[in-house]
């Protein structure tokens, strides 16, 4: 079965027709969706900002991190499941789809910052915990996570002005 | 004047026809709103969740709150702002829409819930401190509010 007809079906499903189906459902999971970016990126942005050297309520990076991970992550998740039903809704459309596709690797780009952010100055967070302004490595982390993370806004906002969904 | 025919007059005008020209225009105003509001919510979710007592616990509310509220005043500017350069480059899917003015009563009341509970707050000093009465029900409600203005400002596309 190739991806194209993997597609259809998913798209010929009853679940996928039954989103296309109740006008309420879908204008519902945009807006969980909306609600769990704006907990993502606001909780992130605390976090990049304190790495980049901004002051934040806690003096100690670890602790804002500690702190304010939980948030990002439930939030995350929540849009991750809002955003794979909307896909459900429009399998093949969102997949013919360049800014959602881009709005993917982006991600793909914003998770693989943050894992060498992890692996790397983070294992020495002891040394620099409470310095203001953070290593380099921290501050570059930062920086990057707050572009990539307005780009994937960015794209997924477009997305809802280029999906071809009737074809 | 109706406001009917004030979004007519509105939508012919040489600016609302420019910003709809130009295809950039609006996704990029509507980005910037989504920012703004994603700005708005991180520092209601931090200061509200420590009016709560759920985090920081051991920072006084008002050392949290002190830190938050600079970057809500800007937020809501910003989203005033780039709300307003919706509402001329498509005036009749927000003027005319019951779902548009609730919102606005919904902003109206998460701008006086945080208002009305930053001074109480910020006066508060020792860490031991009795905390201000209906700080906590009205944390959660703040945060409530914040999330229906969200599903009202997506649902205006649909009504």
């Amino acid at each position: 079965m190739s991806l194209q007809n993997m597609l259809l079906a998913l798209y010929e499903s009853d679940f996928s027709l039954w989103i296309r189906q109740n006008p309420p459902v879908f204008p519902t999971l945009e807006s969980f969706h909306v609600i769990a970016i704006a907990l993502v990126f606001g909780t992130i942005l605390i976090v990049d900002l304190r790495l980049i050297g901004f002051t934040a309520h806690r003096r100690s990076i670890d602790k804002l991190i500690t702190e304010l991970l939980p948030f990002t992550w439930g939030a995350f998740a929540l849009a991750v499941v809002t955003g794979l039903l909307m896909f459900v809704a429009n399998a093949p459309a969102y997949m013919n789809n360049a800014q959602f596709l881009w709005k993917m690797v982006v991600i793909a780009a914003a998770g693989i910052n943050m894992m060498i952010f992890h692996a790397t100055i983070y294992r020495r967070i002891a040394d620099w915990d409470v310095t203001i302004p953070p290593p380099n490595a921290a501050r570059t982390a930062g920086v990057l996570s707050i572009t990539l993370w307005l780009t994937v806004i960015y794209l997924g906002r477009w997305i809802g002005f280029t999906l071809e969904t009737f074809f | 004047m109706s406001i009917q025919t004030f979004s007519q007059w509105l939508y012919a005008t040489p600016l609302a026809v420019a910003f709809r020209e130009m295809v950039w225009f609006i996704p990029t105003v509507q980005t910037i709103h989504i920012l703004a509001i994603a700005i708005l919510v991180g520092a209601a979710l931090v200061s509200n969740l420590r009016l709560a007592g759920i985090i920081a616990t051991d920072e006084t509310p008002a050392a949290v709150v002190r830190r938050y509220l600079p970057w809500m005043g800007p937020a809501l500017i910003v989203l005033l702002s780039t709300g307003t350069l919706l509402v001329i480059a498509e005036p009749g899917r927000t003027l005319g829409n019951t779902v548009f003015w609730v919102k606005m009563v919904l902003v109206l009341s998460g701008f006086a819930l945080t208002r009305g509970f930053q001074k109480p707050v910020l006066a508060l000093q020792p860490v031991g401190a009795a905390p201000v009465a209906l700080a906590k029900p009205a944390a959660w409600l703040s945060l409530v509010v914040w999330g229906a203005v969200i599903f009202c400002g997506r649902f205006i596309a649909y009504t």
